[in-house]
């Protein structure tokens, strides 16, 4: 049994698959200026590697995904979150430091790099939503004692 | 040669969905975060999107695509919606899955030339098959049941797609 798609479905997500992992970014990257955010853009990004593992098929899949590599990122996230919040600690947990005093990320409001350290919070959770949904399709997909 | 054709794909959505963040320009640091971002979307997916996709980047082959797009393609879709429209009314169909020998050598050809024959009302693409050289292609009013080429049903749309995905 064929677990890939025919020809039309691979060639469009081909083309497909980067649009939509760079929409996923200005999703997350813009999550103080714009609707959407860290979950948001990360659930996007994770829709393009959803559609890799059925357009390509499992095999093509197993290839390229590395459940170590996928596993650190999903914790790198987290961690980048928790020091971004621990960043004004002298103060309070999640006092914003970087927009009262700090050196980057206190432009003007409604310019990329503003909002103090929610920018770094977004990129965190976005990249930690993307890892973490990416490898649950994985191990379900990879779930397939019903062929025995 | 992969990475640079999915970095350009990647920057020019970029700029198209940052546009206006300086009047009616770019920021630069809307600019810097493109590059940044697009450099790791590129990286991930370079192996996505195909070795030869960089012959995408020829600017001749973009003037070819939007003069199809607004020409050929725009005015079959028009005259087709009303053929659509007038066997609504009438209910004159006889629906049918036709073989359809088509002369093209690489996916992107196919690509092209099966959702150009989807889009236009009427007709659907239901399978492509590159080994037999054949579309598949349901259709709402055969009159030809064994075509000799895509001319009868797609128009010019089999030399188009020969000549944008060559």
């Amino acid at each position: 049994m064929r677990s890939d798609m025919g020809l039309i479905v691979k060639t469009t997500a081909r083309a497909t698959i980067p649009l939509i992992g760079i929409f996923g970014a200005y999703v997350v990257s813009h999550g103080h200026l714009t609707p959407g955010g860290g979950f948001q853009g990360g659930a996007t990004i994770a829709g393009a590697g959803i559609l890799f593992l059925i357009a390509f098929g499992f095999g093509e899949m197993k290839k390229r995904y590395n459940h170590h590599l996928y596993s650190v990122l999903e914790g790198f996230g987290g961690l980048v979150f928790l020091g971004a919040a621990m960043l004004g600690l002298g103060v309070a947990f999640f006092y914003n430091a970087l927009w009262h005093e700090g050196p980057i990320l206190n432009g003007q409001p409604g310019t990329l790099l503003s909002a103090g350290y929610l920018p770094i919070m977004n990129l965190a959770v976005g990249l930690k939503v993307f890892t973490g949904l990416i490898s649950a399709l994985f191990a379900i997909a990879a779930y397939r004692r019903w062929r025995e | 040669m992969a990475f640079i054709a999915t970095f350009v794909w990647c920057y020019i959505l970029w700029l198209v969905l940052t546009a206006g963040s300086k009047g009616m320009l770019w920021s630069t640091e809307e600019l810097i975060a493109g590059v940044i971002f697009s450099a790791i979307v590129a990286y991930a997916t370079r192996n996505v999107i195909g070795e030869k996709a960089s012959r995408f980047l020829n600017p001749v082959k973009w003037v070819g695509f939007i003069v199809y797009s607004i020409g050929p393609l725009f005015w079959g879709m028009v005259k087709a919606n009303f053929d659509v429209a007038y066997r609504v009314i009438t209910g004159r169909i006889k629906p049918g899955i036709v073989r359809v020998p088509v002369d093209l050598e690489n996916d992107a050809q196919y690509t092209i030339l099966s959702n150009s024959i989807t889009l236009t009302p009427g007709t659907l693409t239901i399978d492509a098959c590159p080994e037999e050289k054949a579309l598949y292609v349901h259709w709402i009013n055969v009159t030809d049941p064994h075509p000799e080429s895509s001319e009868v049903l797609a128009g010019s749309f089999e030399k188009w797609a020969r000549r944008l995905g060559r």
